[in-house]
């Protein structure tokens, strides 16, 4: 029943983003600059940001791209983590060794850093679109190893399962094994893997855009709107400020309700 | 990875909490000491070797100078020097030193000491920046007649040499003691890196008021080092600091609302925001891309596209002017009141860069090349007001169809892209003017100069036009007849409202916050702004103190 309401909560938000930016007459960067830090009204329910743009729209937007990117890096490092945990899982010895040891200092790398340096190769030319690709390309290619190891564990205990053994003396390919037998059977660690990284990448691009090395300008995101928060004097003259993050722990909490009740049914 | 996602949805509402309300706390006021924040470490208190802004505050507050220039009156006055003469040709100066002068640690100061101060300076292995305004330093000598006396005698002519004195510390002689012992108003007390730094006053400091008592008021200063805005000012309203010397533009409202009288707009500073195209022939960027750069046509149409006022009213809130030109009106013995400047029209853009070649197909402009107009703003991270300046000429540009895309880079990165790599399109930034006289801006202005931001360290000028700056400024620098200056000087405006290799934005006002409790403010826009006259303040419960301590 919580999986479902957290489903629906989350549904609604997306639709009404949708609708949001479907309707808006000027789009998510339009300034209207008679209008700066205007507060509620018919045109704009949620006021205006400091140059003058609609903050419902840009709060829209920045909550799509948020989680559109998240969800998409979160396959992503769920995909590579599979493979790496799996791998890892059906080699000798000494390969998993190299490989969790290989797992090990990716988890020890300072991210941030890395982040950073990934962020500032890309040309100063590149689209706002793409910095947001590459943020959660970058985010998906660092997020595997913690969960790597999860699945390392999980697919060691099922190597030696009776039913592993009987498809290798029923002549199973491996490649057949893995898509009949390991995938079905790792789904209940994959999903909830999954499913904690879309907030938890979330988050991490929110982190980056008040840091200033998030989505570029004019494109919202949860990062960029934070960053108003950080100025009292904006605070002092318009409440929506903390629109967007009332919103972002709204979709955090549902995101983490739904994967949690997932975890516990899986 | 569960705990890890829990933590950081609590790190986001501590974000947005802390941020919020942020505060601080600062270190104890002693009684009658006066308190600010600087915004980093000095890098050094050795006052010969000082280069940036925070160090030179320090020099200021604790040097003695022969000469100091009156911020209000912009004239150069006699402080340890009781006169001063210079000849009629210019290449010799003779300072009067007063009688009965003292350090900090009550040893006499002679001239033999102003001597040895102004020979250090001069030094090339001091690498002091304030050498080079004389132009050549190493041709400079000093002699000492007698105990009273200083001569500095010139190679030729220096306009304005007299103001090159307010910057020179008279330290005691083979004695340099990092600012702990001086013969300005205040002593280097104590420092702790990253926390604050302590003035004590001089006891032996030569000045007086008029009721004969001696300066300075306050018993010292502490500059903390503070590297955060939201605090300064909480920490100001709170009464923990005197003043805020540069408040930034989004927090003068809510200054004037917790305390009016606090607050002082001072109108247009000399400093400029401007943006520029990358010009230089060693720029790693597509040969089309530097055609456009190159193009006047192109930079006027971009010119005429901003909407300065906007800039100035919602990046600046209101408290900045619109800039066309080099020079502020508030030089307004400098300033061209005749400049003629491309007028902001997007109709005259449009027409400009057709005929320069460009098309529009769509939305999207192309060179005749058929190469969509497309390029990147550089700019600071941490400078609100840039970064919405940005977004909005983004927009402006859109209107004639080139696509922009802002970049923030920390101020390192941002350096080693302008000045060693020169690997950027257009960058957007400002220019802190200290003094009036357009002699400080040679270095900007001249083509063979590193600091000439378009097109850097050039062995002999690119274009015309900027031979004809070289010029110009050079005249105006050497030549004594004043008329003759203001000549030069209005031409360069000219030329560059013509040329925009600078694209000016606007000029940010003087903002300063001053406590109330302190007495004996006279506003300025010259740094150091408030706290120019510093012997001369003290706070409202602190009581004059008479005689010394």
């Amino acid at each position: 029943m919580k999986r479902r309401i957290a489903l629906i909560a989350l549904l609604l938000l997306v639709v009404g983003a949708v609708l949001v930016l479907r309707w808006s007459p000027g789009g998510y960067a339009a300034q209207d600059r008679d209008s700066t830090m205007a507060p509620f009204s018919a045109q704009h329910w949620t006021g205006t940001d400091e140059l003058g743009r609609d903050r419902t729209v840009r709060v829209s937007a920045a909550l799509l791209i948020g989680l559109a990117g998240a969800t998409a890096a979160a396959a992503l490092t769920t995909a590579i983590a599979g493979c790496f945990g799996l791998a890892a899982a059906f080699s000798p010895s000494w390969v998993a060794a190299l490989l969790i040891f290989l797992s090990d200092v990716f988890l020890s790398l300072p991210w941030l850093f890395l982040l950073m340096m990934a962020r500032s190769l890309l040309p100063l030319t590149a689209s706002p679109l793409d910095t947001a690709v590459a943020t959660f390309v970058v985010l998906a290619a660092l997020g595997w190893p913690a969960c790597a190891r999860v699945i390392y564990r999980g697919a060691l205990a099922l190597r030696s399962a009776e039913w592993m053994i009987q498809g290798h003396a029923c002549g199973l390919r491996t490649r057949q094994l893995v898509r009949l037998h390991l995938l079905p059977h790792l789904r209940s660690l994959l999903l909830p893997q999954f499913l904690i990284c879309v907030p938890a990448f979330i988050v991490a691009e929110a982190n980056l855009g008040a840091l200033g090395l998030g989505v570029g300008e004019p494109l919202p995101s949860w990062g960029s709107m934070l960053l108003e928060l950080d100025n009292s004097a904006l605070l002092a003259r318009s409440h929506w400020v903390y629109l967007p993050i009332a919103l972002l722990i709204i979709v955090l909490l549902t995101l983490e309700s739904f994967a949690t009740e997932v975890e516990t049914h899986a | 990875m569960r705990s890890l996602f829990r933590s950081s949805i609590l790190c986001a509402g501590l974000l947005a909490l802390t941020s919020s309300f942020a505060s601080g706390q600062a270190a104890p006021r002693q009684p009658g000491e006066i308190a600010w924040a600087i915004h980093y470490d000095p890098k050094t208190f050795d006052p010969a070797k000082v280069d940036e802004q925070a160090s030179e505050l320090v020099r200021y507050l604790t040097g003695g100078v022969l000469l100091r220039l009156n911020r209000q009156t912009q004239q150069p006055e006699p402080q340890l020097a009781q006169s001063f003469r210079i000849s009629p040709e210019g290449t010799l100066i003779v300072f009067k030193l007063r009688a009965g002068l003292r350090f900090s640690d009550g040893a006499q100061l002679t001239s033999a000491d102003a001597a040895w101060s102004l020979r250090r300076v001069l030094n090339p292995a001091t690498h002091a920046v304030v050498a080079e305004e004389f132009l050549s330093p190493e041709a400079v000598v000093i002699d000492t007649p007698d105990a009273l006396t200083v001569r500095v005698h010139l190679p030729k002519r220096i306009i304005g040499v007299e103001k090159i004195f307010d910057e020179i510390a008279i330290e005691p002689a083979n004695r340099p003691s990092e600012g702990r012992v001086t013969s300005g108003p205040f002593a280097v007390a104590d420092y702790k890196r990253g926390q604050f730094v302590r003035l004590i006053r001089n006891r032996n400091y030569w000045r007086r008021d008029a009721a004969g008592v001696q300066l300075p008021y306050a018993t010292g200063v502490r500059l903390d080092i503070l590297n955060n805005r939201e605090q300064e000012i909480s920490l100001f309203l709170r009464g923990e600091y005197d003043l805020i010397d540069t408040l930034p533009a989004e927090y003068f409202g809510v200054v004037a609302q917790k305390s009016s009288s606090a607050v002082h707009d001072l109108g247009a500073s000399l400093n400029t925001e401007q943006m520029w195209f990358n010009q230089s022939p060693a720029a790693p960027l597509p040969e089309f891309e530097k055609s456009w750069f190159r193009n006047r046509s192109f930079r006027v149409a971009v010119s005429q596209s901003i909407h300065r006022a906007d800039l100035a009213r919602i990046a600046y809130n209101g408290h900045a002017t619109p800039a066309f030109g080099v020079i502020s009106p508030a030089n307004a013995q400098w300033h061209n009141n005749g400049l003629k400047v491309p007028p902001e029209s997007i109709a005259d853009a449009n027409k400009i860069l057709a005929a320069a070649g460009f098309h529009r197909g769509g939305n999207q402009l192309y060179d005749a090349a058929g190469h969509p107009v497309k390029f990147s703003i550089l700019t600071n991270a941490g400078n609100p007001a840039r970064q919405k300046m940005a977004a909005m000429i983004q927009q402006d540009l859109a209107q004639i169809g080139m696509q922009v895309t802002i970049v923030a880079l920390d101020f390192p990165a941002l350096i080693e892209r302008l000045m060693h790599k020169q690997d950027y399109d257009v960058c957007l930034l400002g220019v802190s003017n200290a003094e009036p006289d357009p002699s400080s801006m040679m270095n900007m202005w001249l083509s063979s100069s590193a600091n000439h931001q378009w097109n850097p360290s050039q062995k002999t000028p690119a274009t015309e036009w900027e031979a004809e700056i070289d010029r110009l400024m050079q005249l105006q620098a050497s030549s004594p007849l004043p008329r003759v200056r203001k000549q030069a000087v209005d031409r360069v405006q000219q030329i560059v409202a013509d040329q925009q290799p600078f694209v000016y934005l606007v000029y940010p006002n003087v903002l300063q916050a001053v406590s109330p409790q302190l007495r004996g403010v006279q506003s300025s826009i010259l740094s150091p702004g408030p706290v120019w006259n510093i012997d001369s303040l003290r706070r409202e419960q602190d009581r004059p103190l008479r005689g010394s301590l």
